[in-house]
């Protein structure tokens, strides 16, 4: 299994266009936000002290969860791929069997989206270092970086479910095209969740990156946020619901909470993984018998 | 017998691809399944290889038997070079030993190009290492689907002097399906097959001498004067030309000494797998 985990990141990262299209929807939302945001969300949150580190910060964070859904629904089309070329019937006639197979497609996929938030963190980081002086302490890496593994876990998970369904590299293309520019409306993070209409804002939290999203925020803004709103927790709140850094149910979430929906996310789409692929099997069985 | 097909069929819907095929596949043979597109072919290598499971009939394997395969299509990593694609493959086995991968480079002259990405290398290139990755698990029996369709004549040549030669150094057992008819002539049983059904079976030579006629062309001053002479009727002729098909050589030489003075030239061509073949097949495109 090492050795195909090593197959996929090698096929991963030599298509260097690949590497980039799979990181299109992270760069959109970062070049956006440079060129054409930030000055406008900056002049609307000029009361605020501290405000232009604060939307770095915050853009870092949705960017990051854009980042690990489309980078491992890109890693993830191998499987589609060594399918469609009849990759995989020479792979299964070995002694390694399916289940190991498509163990080391999620493991590879996981450890690709890792990989690629902790790239985009050093650019954007860099960057804003250079232009803004911006900085973070070791402790929030050490929970950023912990966020990664999760996040891209949870990606992994829910890429798998859409994936199985795709049987054709063509129509991969599109799936990944629609998900590249639908995350960063989804994890609210070209626009603020606090200003789409009420049903937007309903699609946005039932994305599960939007969760991840929201926890990084937290990580990156968490102490500034407690000293700008010290004396208001109503502002706080209002600031919170208003960017998407907790997500509001009948109340806002807290931490807990969040994680707590992001582990059922994760475990109600491994059972779902799970139950389709079984079904699959035994329908395969039966096909093969019929054949 | 390593392996043996009993009355082995496969239906897709109402369609049969394969139809109550036997085969028996000896330790160190080398076996050519000949047929057009579409004869079934590739259908009855998925059944033999395991990929697919039989409508009906029996496949009997010897104990604990390893097979290798080479698939009509490249499956090997375009992005990944020689080395790295059969290092990779070669981890997927249990009982692989470390040297085998070197083993196999050097056997089948890879060295050259062993650093090269497998998608720079040329058709020919591709093939031996499509050929060194299907022998990594030491197969008892190496299939290969159409090894030689789309490559050049030497290329061709060279894969099929490759193959003759493991059969006879490593007394590797190897069953291929091509449609390239002259192949077929070095294997050391034949299966020609259509519409999923063995139509005969035997070596190369005896498939010759049992369906394919040898051609006489003969050119002459006097057309009408030697098919007079002759027992046997041409099967065309022209103003100075006469075209027999004979079952035998004797007939042939019967007709020259007979016409001697007659004849300004002539042609004698034995028969082909080419020629029985067609006369197995038909001529209508599938």
């Amino acid at each position: 299994m090492k050795s195909m985990i090593k197959r996929n990141l090698l096929l991963y990262f030599r298509n260097h266009s690949g590497v980039f299209f799979s990181l299109m929807g992270a760069l959109i939302s970062f070049i956006l936000y440079l060129v054409f945001l930030k000055k406008n969300m900056q002049s609307s949150w000029s009361q605020v002290p501290n405000s232009t580190i604060l939307l770095d910060l915050w853009l870092i964070g949705g960017t990051l969860s854009i980042t690990s859904i489309t980078t491992t629904l890109s890693s993830l089309s191998q499987s589609v791929i060594d399918k469609e070329k009849h990759i995989t019937q020479d792979l299964e006639l070995t002694d390694a069997g399916p289940f190991r197979l498509q163990m080391s497609y999620l493991l590879s996929s996981t450890i690709i989206g890792i990989l690629m938030q902790l790239i985009m963190f050093a650019i954007m980081l860099g960057y804003f270092y250079v232009t803004d002086k911006l900085t973070v302490t070791g402790g929030q890496f050490i929970d950023i970086f912990g966020l990664m593994i999760i996040s891209s876990l949870l990606a992994t998970a829910v890429n798998s479910l859409i994936i199985r369904y795709i049987h054709k590299s063509d129509n991969l293309n599109k799936v990944g095209t629609i998900v590249g520019t639908g995350a960063g409306f989804l994890v609210g993070t070209y626009i603020p969740i606090g200003s789409l209409p009420n049903f937007a804002q309903n699609l946005v939290k039932i994305t599960p990156g939007s969760y991840v999203a929201s926890l990084f925020r937290q990580y990156l803004m968490g102490n500034k946020l407690n000293n700008v709103f010290k004396n208001s927790v109503s502002s706080r709140n209002h600031f919170d619901r208003l960017m998407g850094i907790r997500l509001e149910w009948s109340h806002l979430l807290t931490q807990k909470e969040t994680y707590l929906i992001m582990v059922l996310i994760f475990v109600g789409a491994l059972i779902l993984l799970i139950g389709s692929q079984w079904l699959q099997n035994r329908r395969q069985m039966y096909l093969l018998q019929e054949k | 017998m390593l392996l043996e097909a009993k009355h082995l069929t496969k239906t897709f819907g109402k369609y049969v691809a394969v139809n109550d095929l036997n085969l028996k596949i000896k330790k160190g043979s080398f076996t050519a399944l000949l047929g057009p597109n579409g004869a079934g072919k590739s259908s009855t290598m998925n059944m033999l290889i395991g990929l697919s499971k039989p409508t009906s009939g029996e496949l009997i394997y010897s104990d604990k038997i390893k097979l290798g395969v080479v698939f009509q299509n490249s499956v090997l990593d375009e992005m990944l070079t020689v080395q790295e694609n059969l290092q990779i493959r070669a981890k997927q086995y249990r009982h692989v030993s470390k040297n085998k991968v070197n083993e196999v480079i050097q056997q089948l002259g890879l060295n050259e190009f062993t650093g090269q990405r497998y998608g720079t290398l040329s058709g020919g290139q591709k093939r031996r290492v499509d050929i060194a990755r299907a022998l990594l698990n030491d197969p008892d029996i190496l299939f290969l689907d159409e090894p030689t369709t789309a490559l050049d004549i030497q290329t061709r040549t060279a894969i099929w002097h490759l193959l003759q030669e493991l059969q006879q150094s490593k007394e590797l057992t190897i069953i291929l399906t091509t449609h390239y008819l002259d192949e077929a002539d070095s294997a050391d049983d034949v299966y020609i097959i259509d519409h999923g059904m063995l139509i005969v079976e035997g070596t190369a030579a005896d498939i010759k001498e049992q369906y394919a006629e040898d051609i006489l062309h003969i050119t002459t001053s006097d057309v009408d004067r030697l098919c007079k002479n002759s027992k046997i009727s041409p099967i065309r002729k022209t103003t100075t030309q006469v075209i027999y098909s004979l079952s035998n050589s004797k007939d042939a030489l019967e007709i020259l000494t007979a016409n001697k003075s007659l004849i300004t030239n002539f042609e004698f061509r034995p028969g082909t797998m080419d020629d029985a073949f067609l006369a197995l097949t038909g001529n209508e495109v599938h």
